[in-house]
């Protein structure tokens, strides 16, 4: 190619105009079983990406048994009235697909993704799973000493401690504080249990079936019709829970792993729902705050003082309540100044409005990263249920964008006032407890528990001091 | 069958930058890639994780763009960005609305341009990679295992042995005058490739890269240190402590063939049959049926993203009351298995069914909400590697045309012992209760 010397640009070129967004083709149906169907176009691969949900989790059955919706799940592939869980495995290889089955607090999912001319198969497989899961004995009694192992292994994570004791303490004695079962409850799953919750959730009044991929809407709609058509099965009854109070007055619950090398904070307090009408303004003011590479919290205490690689906030909406949260896994000795700074930038936002500037790239940012979000056939999909599972209205994607653009300094000092709660912020620190008590203490009255999840005296008995030996995260 | 073929334009600057773009307007938004051909194998000796610090320090200023002021234009577009250290390739990259675009490239280009960047900034992202060491690897439940400890056991040359990660002495030791060395030996136009997919068109695509870094000067050719191994003649084992977690766990690494080679497609291929997921042979036999392990999978990794020495590698956390021995010996029984008897014509159409399917969803992935990471990647390293981004279309038809034959002769002929090294990682006495 020719040389051509152009001046030296020193300044970053403006943004040109925006292009808009083309909408993938959409429908939207229910069967005459009540089966609720979304179907997006997008044809990037010759392949689609699926999702049959159930609008019940863990949280409904916890009085029964906690996680025995994700129990129920994790078996429901090991077997059905036709196929030996070997069959099953074997057969979605055939035809070049993932499958997965899970259930988080308010919601079962069978997802799956596979090749287009496939398609017929796997829609098969996924009734069969849906409809005619046989739940034999042997494969429920490998899945439940398996189970035993994952939350064993589970309770040696500092993220899970401290994620596991956030919401014990701002859920109290609401489903929602549960996120894993105990050892003791797993050892105490029954079949006929697991044979119950599927009886109650797998029913196509109960379901949502998202697909985005590539195919031709009419013929899927028909492949859809002729395979889940003739299954019938009502709602299970809803069972509202009492909602849980936010706890008052600060409060630090520390996790002690002896031994640990580095410390993981995760602060939080009751926030709200998806459909709230303040679910934007707290996404906006969260994204400022510590849900963005250059958000305030993460130039502080990552790009400025180097205390965490991995700072953070979020906002978790359950169908019933939500919550904000801010985690960072720190150095030992920067306990307490990582705290300080976190409270010091909550406190800012509920003091100090945000300069316009700053407001208008965060809101840049916010609809930036969900136009990104819908270029992927899994990311369509997941934008897609979640408007459907929430019971968002329809146009919700189409009009997000506008309402970020909408907000202004105002919307953002009161949402921070009434969501960033720092009076009442919760804070759990996982870690050595003979190397971080003594700063905890400086945040509120400490609560001792162990890994397992005993509660210890509140005075330090040991001082046995253990001896031991990508650019940002994205979990 | 359904084929999937990319189309795209490949130049190359004058200063010897390779540029791949890769029109798609499907959608409003844009990925942007530099490639650097310089990983973690063939960073200097006595600055073992260095080659992953300097990538911290590349976010840390240009000559036109002060520290903060990339994250800030980027993330201020509506972009998303990122960089990842790899064995042979660092890359640097971006998703934003494609209104950005050039916005970005000019990001890159001053960066390549000229890094500038001081004490406190070294000091600065020394401490986050520490964290980042802490968090990933010594704070966690069988941390960096395998992957950070079975090359040491496995290879004997230090480009392909060391600790990736650092040591923290080293990474202490590493000062600017390093960081501007690397940078003025790896960080040349010569040495990288710029990637743009999606919303743009390709002659713009490449006028843009002119535009840009056309008038970066080319450096000398980065000189690359040998990273092959010597023959191994036996069996390697090692042994790791593990501070948290409470199941004795195992990783046995087989040394791959040389890549783009039919033993290497034959590989590939027994590596699904072992490891697919809950049908792989491992998972099956290992958790499904002998109920031995509690998890029991691995593979090649990155399969397109290595051009040097590297393992296939089957990762087993197992129950205690199994000892160690008699674990490996029923991992032995899978693989003789498939030695003694091969697979069937059935087990390998499956195979390439999914190898396919699997394939087409890595061309469209994205990674950390950036669309089209995983396109952008293989063409990165097809280019680099290869001088050949086009492989993206015709890589497959090598995976579809394997035989039988040829995976029975590739078990027979690669996953014996003395092409292997297995590393146990053993759990410290339980200290749970002691605390309690």
């Amino acid at each position: 190619m020719a040389t051509q010397t152009a001046h030296l640009i020193t300044q970053a070129p403006a943004l040109s105009p925006e292009r808009p967004v083309s909408w993938p083709k959409r429908t939207k149906t229910r069967l005459s079983n009540g089966l609720e169907v979304i179907l997006a176009e997008s044809h990037a691969i010759p392949k689609f990406h699926g999702q049959l949900s159930f609008r019940s989790g863990n949280a409904a059955v916890v009085d029964r048994g906690p996680g025995l919706a994700e129990m129920t799940a994790t078996c429901a592939r090991t077997g059905t009235k036709l196929r030996v869980s070997r069959q099953i495995e074997e057969d979605l290889r055939r035809i070049g697909a993932d499958l997965s089955s899970s259930a988080g607090a308010d919601t079962t999912g069978i997802g799956f993704a596979g090749l287009s001319e496939l398609a017929d198969p796997l829609l098969g497989l996924v009734d069969e799973l849906a409809r005619e899961a046989a739940f034999p004995e042997p494969e429920f009694e490998r899945e439940r000493r398996q189970k035993l192992e994952e939350v064993k292994l589970d309770r040696t994570q500092p993220g899970f401690l401290a994620s596991e004791r956030l919401r014990k303490v701002l859920f109290g004695d609401h489903p929602y504080a549960i996120v894993a079962p105990t050892e003791v409850q797993v050892g105490a799953y029954k079949l006929p249990q697991v044979r119950q919750v599927y009886q109650e959730f797998y029913t196509p009044e109960n379901a949502l079936l998202v697909m985005v991929g590539d195919f031709d809407t009419a013929a899927m709609l028909r492949s859809i019709e002729n395979t889940f058509g003739n299954w019938s099965g009502k709602k299970p009854a809803p069972n509202k829970t009492a909602d849980p109070a936010q706890p008052k007055g600060r409060r630090v619950y520390l996790v002690d792993v002896p031994g640990a090398v580095q410390t993981q904070i995760m602060a939080g307090c009751h926030a709200i729902t998806r459909k709230h009408a303040d679910w934007i303004k707290i996404g906006l003011t969260n994204s400022l705050y510590g849900g963005a590479f250059n958000s305030r919290l993460v130039m502080n205490i990552r790009e400025d003082k180097g205390y965490t690689y991995s700072p953070r906030s979020g906002v978790h909406a359950l169908r019933q309540h939500g919550y904000f949260s801010v985690s960072a896994a720190v150095r030992n000795d920067v306990v307490a100044a990582s705290l300080t700074e976190m409270f010091y930038e909550m406190d800012k936002l509920r003091s100090v409005p945000v300069p316009e500037a700053e407001l208008a790239d965060a809101r840049n940012y916010l609809t930036g990263v969900f136009s990104m979000s819908l270029a992927t056939q899994d990311g369509l999909l997941s934008q897609l249920a979640t408007v459907a599972l929430n019971d968002l209205p329809d146009d919700y994607l189409e009009t997000y964008r506008e309402r970020v653009r909408a907000l202004t300094p105002a919307d953002l000092l009161a949402t921070a006032r009434k969501y960033f709660d720092s009076a009442n912020m919760q804070i759990v620190v996982v870690g050595d407890r003979t190397q971080i008590e003594d700063q905890a203490k400086l945040f509120g009255d400490v609560e001792v528990y162990d890994a397992q999840g005993n509660r210890l005296s509140s005075s330090l008995t040991s001082d046995g001091l253990l001896k031991s030996a990508g650019l940002i995260s994205t979990a | 069958m359904n084929r999937h073929l990319i189309a795209m334009e490949y130049a190359t600057l004058s200063n010897g930058l390779k540029v791949v773009i890769v029109p798609d307007a499907s959608a409003p938004v844009v990925t942007v890639g530099v490639y650097y051909k310089i990983g973690f194998r063939l960073e200097p000796q006595g600055r073992s994780g260095f080659a992953h610090l300097f990538e911290h320090m590349m976010f840390q200023g240009s000559a036109n763009a002060a520290k903060m002021q990339h994250i800030k234009l980027i993330n201020s577009s509506g972009g998303l960005l990122n960089g990842s250290t790899h064995y042979d390739v660092t890359n640097y990259y971006e998703a934003m609305p494609s209104n950005a675009l050039e916005r970005v490239l000019w990001l890159e280009a001053d960066r390549m341009r000229a890094l500038k960047v001081d004490d406190e900034n070294l000091r600065n992202q020394r401490d986050v990679v520490k964290e980042e060491v802490r968090v990933n690897v010594m704070n966690q439940p069988y941390g960096g295992f395998p992957w950070l400890d079975l090359p040491p056991v496995a290879f004997r040359n230090w480009a392909n042995a060391h600790n990736f990660y650092g040591d923290f002495a080293d990474l202490d030791a590493a000062d600017l005058a390093d960081v501007q060395a690397f940078f003025k030996t790896y960080y040349v136009p010569n040495n990288a490739v710029l990637l743009v997919l999606g919303d743009v068109k390709a002659d713009e695509g490449v006028a843009l890269a002119q535009k840009y870094f056309g008038d970066i000067p080319a450096g000398v050719p980065p000189p690359f240190a040998d990273p092959l191994e010597p023959e191994q003649k036996e069996e390697r084992r090692g042994h790791v402590e593990e501070k948290f977690g409470t199941l004795p766990a195992m990783a046995i690494g087989y040394t791959v063939p040389e890549r783009r080679t039919t033993d290497w497609c034959a590989m590939a291929l027994l590596d699904q049959a072992l490891h697919g997921g809950r049908a792989g042979r491992m998972y099956r036999d290992l958790v499904l049926e002998k109920q031995i392990a509690v998890e029991a999978d691995g593979g090649i990794d990155d399969i397109f993203g290595y051009n040097g020495p590297t393992q296939m590698v089957t990762r087993i956390l197992h129950k205690p009351e199994y000892s160690a021995e008699k674990t490996l010996a029923a991992f032995d029984a899978v693989i003789h298995e498939i030695q003694n008897n091969g697979i069937s014509e059935d087990e390998l159409d499956q195979l390439k069914v999914k190898w396919r399917s699997d394939y087409f969803s890595t061309l469209e992935g994205g990674r950390g909400g950036m669309p089209r990471y995983g396109l952008m990647h293989l063409l990165a390293c097809f280019t680099l590697f290869d001088n050949e981004p086009k492989l993206v279309n015709t890589i497959l038809d090598g995976f579809l045309a394997v035989k039988r034959e040829d995976i029975q002769a590739a078990a027979k002929k690669y996953l014996r012992p003395a092409n292997r090294a297995v590393v146990f990682r053993t759990p410290v006495k339980s200290h749970v209760k002691e605390a309690a």
